[in-house]
């Protein structure tokens, strides 16, 4: 321990025990006074004498005093708590001008909090895992001729070749995500799923609350094998309890006897920090958890996304480059296989051009991020500019504040406060101020975070993302405030100490010139709020007219606030193909018989939420060309589908019910299609298309079997964003496999009244059965378009707020002005001026501003925009009009805010004015 | 006011920092003792040649104390009330075998160039 800090130690002491040491030390140099005392009284000294002889020899105690307090302070801390009470007095005495600046300094820092909370939850931070740097995930891009469901998704056969021979990797894991409906003694419910490889937990370094986890050994052997679940801390908890006599019960999951084996560690939710599933199965019970479709072996179907873990030494680069040839060598034996043998060489050499990638997986996997990161940093941006915003108002009103303080400044440098003093002070109450307001502005983001998640679509998974601060947010607050603090704290200050003492003390503070310092300064500062305001304008302007395009397309479907769905996965409580189909039928034809359904149909694939089916076409009589995009949107429907969504027939027939099931599993089920314009129209041109054949979803080697039997209008399928597609609708009642459907009535009356009948209906019909996502179209419309929605909200929030803050900040400027300038105006009134020309002596100088502002405002935005081109929709980023209305506005805001000021300009009365001076 | 300014009848003002010095020695040679026996200890030793505020002794103390080269505790004084007492720690030995070689070597040089002026 060094001398320095040992001191440092006893006085940080001393300041909890002050009182105490204080008075034994009184004690003590009382002891030796009366020591002394005694001493000169055992001498021959009489007792007065004694005493006063004691008090000489012993020295003045009060300096005594003195020099021992001071030397046990820490002089720095008692200066600074002295320029806090004393900025506290001075708030106090100004309250307005501290409720104005603490409360912009709010809006800015609790903007900028609650985008933040969200940004770091989602994007930032790290998966609570060991080591998540070492974590990647794995993917490859290119044409895979092939099924490809999810995001970033690989075939199995793949993983198990990483797996087995990927260098890189401590361990290669995978996982899907599905949903399933498990029954717990009795009652179904869904839940959210996750399939893993046996790995998966030790790759993860997470280990068990209860009972075991899964292990490579014990539950990644066997097909079909492995009938056991974990369940995740928290489900564990909201549906058990925390009951550890779960272990060993046994479940139904998807109707399949299952027992739960373990329970994962508390505080791990998953790889994807935005969802956690609920439940884990093995992956070799994949036929289990996606009834249906059992992938394991398919090479051509790209269903898992597959995660490593590196090991020491590699990087994500080198772990690449060590992948690729391996990656290479499976490409070159996939292409051999059967499946892709009888391609064209044009494909298959597209094929080899795949490539594998490799991403830091530290944070996990997210869709939802994928969804909103862009969005998220956009709005960080434009939150970051209303905080300066907010600075520079609070900068300004600073600026007037020392103007108005000019002459206590003065006294005090003149009677020799130094000027370090005074900047320290100044700084003091500028941190003051933002501290304030930044406690003030992370209670406000709470409450703004509540509001932003509301917006994020759940589909149907409970989302792990929460507005509580915890110790990042209030370390990002704590330093927004000092920093914002700096920014508009230090200009003043310096400008506030230099001041000429003779003039300021001989009051000579308002010369008729009005120009000075200060006030260009502030003008300066007015003119950027006007820069950024512009900006933020024009952003709210852009992100809004995306929203309202994309709102406007034509969907296709009308009225859709009357168009109810909900979805069923009968396969998931164990049905098969032909109960599946009875099933629809008869939901199908109760709700048809529901007073105010007008019509009622069901469809594979939801419309207007962000999914579709794609394959390849074969029409017959066309001969595609290599690498012609031969890529076609399916979905199965039933018969009245069309009537149902009001999606006009405009040739032929709809699917009725000799359109049935011909022959059990015929690998090609399908006799008849209904097309849609857009399809018809490519294909075909002006030809008749009614009694084309096609054939689909055995690639380009399909005969073409399947007849056209109708022709209907466009309308979306994943939505606005992607536009109209080439499709083709396929009868249900032929499909050999037992999907989860969506069921789509259109109903007469409010649609939210049907909502508890139907959940009835379907209830009498299977009451275990769970249905899901029960809303209406539009409802879908809108999550569909949250993440547009979110940054047209926002962007328009933040527009408002930074046009009201420039607007705040101008009038103060102009209002300072024209009281500067009083005795300049009266003079010239004096003289003969009319009011209207000193009116306009004042607005030419608020135009002078708005121009200022605008200059540097329309190139920023002129070159920032494009950076948001791809959040666009329908408007291009420098959109003219947009920068009109933007500047219109700007216009309007300055000339209401300079017009109070001009007004009391034009009615000084020059005596008055005159005299004052 | 005047602290320690040099005062007539030929006694001296106790140089800045010594009277540290001499404290620590005093603690090492006699061990612990109240601010009392301190100062007596001093005046016994300079033979009243030194002019002391016995005062300044508790600034001294409290800066020794600080700096962790001494350490008190409370015991009872000649006349039986509370007192505290002062010891040397171990930081405090070395720290005075520091200050002892340095004012040997300071107080050499220094009577070296006394004398030097003093034969011309």
């Amino acid at each position: 321990m060094t001398r320095r800090s040992s001191v440092l130690v006893a006085k940080l002491k001393r300041l909890f025990a002050k009182r105490r040491s204080d008075v034994e030390f009184d004690d003590e140099m009382h002891e030796h006074l009366r020591l002394l005392t005694n001493r000169y009284i055992n001498a021959g000294m009489q007792p007065d004498d004694a005493k006063s002889a004691a008090r000489r020899q012993f020295g003045n105690t009060t300096l005594l005093h003195e020099d021992r307090s001071e030397m046990q302070t820490i002089p720095a801390m008692e200066t600074l708590w002295r320029d806090i009470r004393y900025g506290a007095r001075q708030f106090r005495m100004n309250p307005l001008f501290a409720a104005v600046a603490i409360l912009s300094l709010a809006l800015g820092i609790g903007a900028n909090t609650a985008v933040f909370t969200l940004l770091d939850q989602l994007v930032l931070r790290l998966l609570p895992v060991k080591d998540p740097q070492r974590l990647v995930m794995v993917w490859s891009t290119g044409p895979h001729f092939g099924g490809n469901s999810g995001a970033r998704a690989a075939s199995y056969p793949m993983y198990q070749d990483f797996q087995r021979a990927a260098k890189a990797f401590e361990f290669v894991f995978c996982r899907l995500e599905t949903q399933s409906s498990i029954t717990i003694d009795g009652g179904t419910e869904r839940v959210d799923g996750e399939l893993i490889s046996g790995n998966y937990f030790q790759a993860l370094g997470v280990g068990p609350a209860v009972g075991r986890l899964f292990s490579p050994e014990a539950d990644d052997r066997i097909y079909m094998g492995h009938p056991s679940v974990v369940l995740s801390y928290q489900y564990w908890m909201r549906r058990f309890a925390g009951d550890p006599k779960v272990v060993g019960k046994k479940i139904l999951v998807n109707n399949y006897p299952m027992e739960i084996v373990g329970v994962s560690a508390a505080g791990f939710g998953g790889l994807d920090p935005a969802r956690s599933p609920d439940i884990r199965v093995p992956i070799l019970m994949t036929p289990v958890m996606t009834p249906g479709r059992d992938d394991l072996a398919n090479r051509r179907s790209q269903w898992v996304q597959i995660f490593g873990r590196l090991k020491s030494g590699y990087t994500v680069q080198s772990a690449r480059a060590s992948l690729q040839p391996l990656f290479h060598q499976i490409l070159r034996d996939e292409v051999e296989q059967p499946s892709l043998a009888k391609r064209s060489q044009h494909d298959r050499d597209l094929f080899l051009t795949r490539t594998v990638l490799v991403e830091t997986a530290a944070n996990g996997y997210s869709g939802l991020r994928q969804q909103y990161s862009t969005a998220l940093i956009v709005l960080m941006c434009m939150a970051g500019l209303i905080l300066l915003v907010a600075c520079s108002n609070v900068a300004s009103l600073l600026i007037a504040r020392a103007m108005a303080r000019q002459r206590e400044t003065a006294v005090r440098l003149a009677i020799g406060a130094g000027r370090r003093a005074l900047i320290r002070q100044l700084l003091v109450e500028s941190i003051l101020l933002s501290v304030v307001g930044a406690a003030l502005g992370l209670g406000l983001s709470v409450v703004a975070t509540r509001g932003l998640l509301s917006m994020l679509p759940t589909n149907g998974a409970t989302l792990m993302l929460h507005a509580k601060p915890d110790g990042r947010i209030l370390l990002f607050s704590v330093g927004a405030a000092f920093a914002t603090a700096l920014v508009f704290g230090v200009m003043p200050a310096l400008q506030a100490t230099t001041l000429d003492l003779l003039t300021t003390l001989k009051d000579m503070a308002s010369p008729v010139t009005g120009a000075n310092t200060p006030a260009r300064f502030r003008k300066a500062l007015v003119m950027a709020q006007i820069a950024l305001s512009f900006l933020l304008l024009v952003g709210a302007g852009l992100f809004t007219r995306t929203l309202i395009n994309l709102k406007d397309m034509r969907t296709g479907f009308s009225s859709m606030e009357n168009l109810v769905s909900f979805q069923v996965d009968p396969a998931k409580n164990g049905y098969l193909v032909a109960r599946t189909r009875d099933f629809y039928s008869d939901a199908l034809r109760d709700i048809r018989a529901l007073p105010g359904v007008r019509s009622a149909a069901y469809v594979m694939w939801p419309l207007l939420n962000g999914r579709e089916w794609d394959l390849t076409v074969v029409v017959e009589g066309h001969q595609a060309e290599p690498g012609e995009d031969m890529q076609v949107y399916y979905n199965l429907a039933s018969p009245g589908y069309w009537r149902t969504m009001g999606i006009p027939l405009l040739q032929g027939r709809d699917f009725d019910e000799r359109d049935r099931v011909n022959g059990g599993d015929d690998p090609q089920p399908w006799n008849v299609a209904i097309v849609n314009r857009e399809f018809a129209e490519h294909f075909f041109g002006v030809r008749d298309p009614i009694g084309q054949r096609i054939g689909c979803c055995h690639g380009p080697g399909t005969k073409p079997t399947i007849r056209i039997v109708g022709v209907v209008e466009n309308s979306l399928f994943a939505g606005p964003r992607s536009g109209v597609r080439r499709q083709v609708f396929l009868p249900y009642l032929e499909s050999a496999s037992p999907a989860a459907v969506t069921f789509y009535m259109r109903s007469a009356r409010p649609a939210t009244a049907l909502f508890a009948t139907l959940r009835g209906l379907l209830a009498k019909l299977d009451s275990s059965l769970p249905v899901y996502d029960l809303k209406t179209l539009d409802d879908q419309l809108n999550e569909t378009l949250s993440t547009e929605r979110l940054i047209a909200f926002l962007s328009t929030v933040f527009g408002v707020l930074a046009t009201v803050l420039a607007g705040l900040g101008l009038y103060g400027v102009m209002a300072f002005v024209v009281a500067r300038r009083t005795g300049e105006l009266g003079l010239r009134m004096a003289l003969g001026a009319p009011r209207l020309s000193v009116l306009w002596l004042v607005i030419r100088e608020v135009l002078i501003l708005l121009g200022g502002g605008l200059i540097v405002g329309v190139p920023s935005a002129y070159l920032l925009s494009r950076y948001v081109s791809s959040e666009l929709f329908g408007v291009t980023p420098t959109d003219v009009w947009t920068g009109v209305a933007a500047s219109a506005l700007l216009g309007l805001i300055a000339l209401v805010s300079g017009f109070v000021p001009a007004r009391r300009a034009s009615g000084i009365d020059p005596i008055a004015a005159l005299r004052y001076e | 006011m005047s602290k320690g300014r040099a005062i007539e009848n030929g006694r001296s003002e106790v140089l800045q920092g010594t009277l540290d010095l001499m404290i620590l020695k005093t603690l090492d040679a006699l061990g612990p003792l109240h601010g009392f026996g301190i100062a007596r200890r001093i005046e016994q030793v300079s033979e009243e040649v030194l002019q002391l505020n016995e005062g300044t002794v508790y600034t001294s103390l409290l800066r020794l104390q600080q700096q962790g080269w001494i350490d008190s505790d409370w015991g009872t004084s000649e006349n039986n009330r509370r007192a505290r007492f002062y010891s040397i720690t171990k930081g405090g030995m070395k720290q005075l075998a520091r200050e002892t070689a340095n004012w040997n070597r300071i107080s050499g040089v220094i009577g070296r160039v006394l004398s030097l002026e003093g034969e011309k």
